[in-house]
């Protein structure tokens, strides 16, 4: 799983919003970048719930900005890539990928049939053993009563017998044809494009709001962050992966000189301390040196609510 | 008062009713809890899992890196589940990347059609589909069809945008590149290539076709998953140009506040006979209550309601377009519908980008778009505090920010019409009085 995807990672760019399409790419950008996104998409395996969302993974422009800065990843226009690649594939192409898809359905579908047996032979053997313990109760009951219990305990066991399904099913996976392999809908489009888009599609920088300084600075310090409307805020800072870590911090970014309302001071360091996390605002301070990295001369500030 | 709190979210108690405050999906949960739903290993349980625990701030324990390892580890595996369609029930889309056409194999059938009936055109927009649709379905399967799609007239299901992308996305259906994407396929040629699309080219050729945004998408398939219908409402197509939209709805609500006043000379001379009948109470002419003789508290309130209040039941819907628009109809689990005549909607949603959008919607804004909604009043018979809230009219807007969704329900409440004393002297209670500890603070 600690599998290293090809670098730079293409980052799609669809409709004003940047995704990852890659699961590789995913944990790779979580666990070596501290850079989580937002799952945006459904679970196939429980689809019906929304605790748990799956890929594809929106990123915030600041984190696709961030990581383009860093070098790990380029910004991919993939409505015209997709277009232009599909078009540009030869049927040889095609028949290769459709084939490619034929024996991995077939391959996840023997599997399937693997488990199935092996969890229908578990059944049965518990039936087996239930209905046997059953019978030789029953056994026990009637010949302490009747002596007509032989007839009724043993065609239970004849029908017991847990090696005739199983027989039958493992010869029908050994003889798979196309007609039973699974369909699959893959998750990326690499097979049958390629994995690096051509240079005529990628995206010059992503246009970041005012707040990436303070992304930025944030991040160099080693916080996951998140977008944190629904907390009241700009960004969730996570001490470490959200996954693990309560987040510490309410962010909101402000300009060096810009006249604040004492009421929003007060009511972020409220709720900050409502919810047990600090209310921190920070910006770029002019007086400081600029460096070549972004977010360097940023300043912050932690609010805690002390009377409560 | 603090400890206590810590102590309450350091022992997670194990009642189900300790948790029901807590929208898990407030934050990111751990991925280990999936375990517990088995998928592919054992039998898939019912439940959903409960809230993870979580550590303060990390340290350089190896346990605590084992912990987290094993979280990722669990994530990478659910997100890396395929999307799998057993060939017995599998539900196969073409993507038709024109919009809706007559089914190329009925083109000749179509001709007679015409000829039978030569006010119908052949045209895309005339098979009764909307032109918004891209992805045909000849084999529809499955519950969720009913409530998805639209039928044309080779017996195909049309799907919009988010419909099919969502279907994709959740496993149930196989979208295949139709023939003239791929390769030199022929221009209008929108056969099933075989080829199908993955999760990332889905993406890509529906997000931004007919109108849908991710974050009308991601309204879509969280409201969708939770098990509720989602249609598109009229309000869909028309906040195309904010920027025009937000500089002409304060003209109209002005236009509006105008005419709520009544016009000219018909007004002032109801209003009059209004003053005749009432005889409105001035403190000029002595006491606001008048000289005389009162019976009962009833008048002495009504005539001491001075003060001019909002009914939005006499506010009259406006056509303007709309900086916000209702984008959504929501329907319960619950509610039975029919896809060709849909009831009416339980729930209005407007969307609203916050990265966009960064200030709450002008008071104007908003009640451009509740006028927009229908006239919607609480039943008579529920509680007080109950009804207030409903309010008269009512619409939720859906705040995205990156993907996270908050929901905030706007109502226009009417507290002028609801007339305390007259509840009060129905019940002739005089010792209990508005109920004032609602408003303390506990």
């Amino acid at each position: 799983m600690n599998t290293n995807p090809e670098l730079p990672i293409p980052i799609s760019y669809i409709a004003g919003n940047y995704f990852i399409f890659s699961v590789d790419a995913a944990t790779f950008l979580r666990r070596e970048h501290n850079i989580c996104g937002i799952l945006a998409g459904t679970l196939p395996q429980v689809p019906q719930q929304n605790v748990f969302t799956g890929l594809p993974l929106e990123l915030m422009p600041e984190e696709a900005r961030f990581l383009v800065e860093e070098g790990v990843a380029c910004i991919v226009d993939e409505v015209n890539f997709q277009k232009q690649g599909m078009q540009s594939l030869v049927e040889e192409d095609c028949k290769k990928y459709l084939k490619e898809l034929e024996s991995q359905g077939i391959e996840t579908m023997q599997m399937l049939l693997r488990h199935k047996e092996r969890q229908k032979e578990g059944a049965l053997k518990k039936i087996a053993e239930k209905k046997a313990t059953k019978a030789k109760k029953a056994e026990l009951k009637q010949a302490a009563s009747d002596a007509t219990a032989d007839d009724s305990a043993s065609p239970f066991f004849e029908d017991s017998q847990p090696s005739t399904p199983s027989q039958v099913s493992s010869r029908r996976s050994s003889t798979l044809g196309s007609r039973d392999a699974m369909r699959i809908t893959p998750a990326i489009s690499h097979p049958p494009l390629p994995q690096q888009p051509p240079a005529e599609h990628l995206l010059p920088l992503p246009q970041v709001p005012s707040s990436y300084p303070l992304f930025a600075h944030l991040h160099s310090k080693g916080y996951f962050l998140f977008p944190g409307l629904r907390f009241g805020c700009q960004y969730l800072a996570y001490p470490g992966d959200p996954l693990r870590f309560h987040s510490h911090f309410l962010v909101v970014s402000t300009l060096w000189d810009e006249e604040l309302d004492l009421m929003k001071i007060i009511s972020g360091g409220r709720l900050g301390t409502g919810v047990k996390k600090g209310f921190l605002i920070g910006g770029t301070d002019k007086n400081l040196e600029e460096s070549s990295d972004a977010g360097s001369n940023v300043r912050t500030f932690s609010i805690e609510w002390a009377g409560m | 008062m603090v400890d206590l709190d810590e102590a309450a979210i350091n022992s997670p108690s194990n009642d189900a009713t300790g948790h029901l405050d807590v929208d898990l999906t407030d934050e990111t949960q751990d991925f280990r809890m999936l375990n517990n739903l088995s998928f592919l290993t054992d039998t898939p349980e019912a439940s959903l899992p409960k809230r993870g625990e979580k550590d303060f701030e990390p340290n350089p324990t190896l346990f605590q890196a084992d912990v987290l390892s094993a979280s990722r580890r669990a994530m990478h595996n659910a997100l890396s589940y395929p999307r799998l369609h057993n060939p017995k029930n599998i539900v196969v889309g073409v993507y038709a990347p024109n919009g809706p056409a007559p089914a190329p194999s009925a083109t000749s059938k179509l001709d007679t059609i015409a000829e039978h009936s030569p006010g119908k055109k052949p045209a895309p927009t005339s098979i009764g589909v909307s032109p918004d649709a891209c992805v045909y379905v000849t084999n529809p399967k499955g519950q969720l069809f009913r409530t998805i799609g639209q039928a044309d007239r080779w017996s195909r299901i049309w799907l919009l945008p988010e419909e099919a992308l969502y279907l994709l996305e959740r496993g149930s259906l196989d979208i295949r590149w139709p023939r003239c994407a791929v390769g030199d396929g022929e221009e209008d040629d929108v056969e099933d290539s075989g080829i199908p699309m993955s999760l990332q080219a889905a993406y890509a050729c529906f997000l931004g076709h007919g109108g849908l945004t991710m974050e009308r998408f991601s309204v879509y398939t969280g409201l969708r998953r939770l098990g509720y219908t989602v249609i598109r409402a009229p309000g869909w197509t028309q906040d195309s140009n904010i920027e025009a939209a937000g500089a002409k709805s304060s003209d109209e609500l002005e236009n509006q506040l105008l005419r709520r006043q009544g016009p000219g000379l018909a007004g002032i001379f109801t209003r009059f006979l209004e003053w005749l009948h009432a005889s409105p109470p001035t403190t000029a002419m002595g006491p606001v209550v008048g000289f005389g003789f009162h019976r009962g508290y009833v008048d002495l309130f009504r005539k001491l309601s001075l003060i001019p209040y909002y009914d939005p039941a006499t506010a009259s819907p406006s056509s303007a377009t709309l900086p916000y628009a209702v984008v959504f109809h929501v329907y319960k689990p619950s509610t039975h519908i029919r896809k060709s005549a849909p009831p009416s909607p339980d729930f209005r949603i407007a969307v609203v980008n916050t990265r966009t959008n960064t200030t709450m919607p002008t008071l104007s804004q908003i009640g451009t778009l509740l006028e927009s909604t229908p006239f919607d009043p609480p039943a008579a018979n529920k509680p007080l505090y109950v009804r207030l809230r409903h309010g008269q009219r009512n619409v939720i807007l859906a705040a995205v920010d990156q993907g996270v969704v908050s929901y905030l329900r706007v109502a226009d409440a009417a507290f002028g019409k609801e007339k305390i004393y007259q509840s009060q002297a129905v019940r002739g209670n005089k010792q209990r009085g508005p109920p004032r500890n609602k408003f303390k603070k506990q």
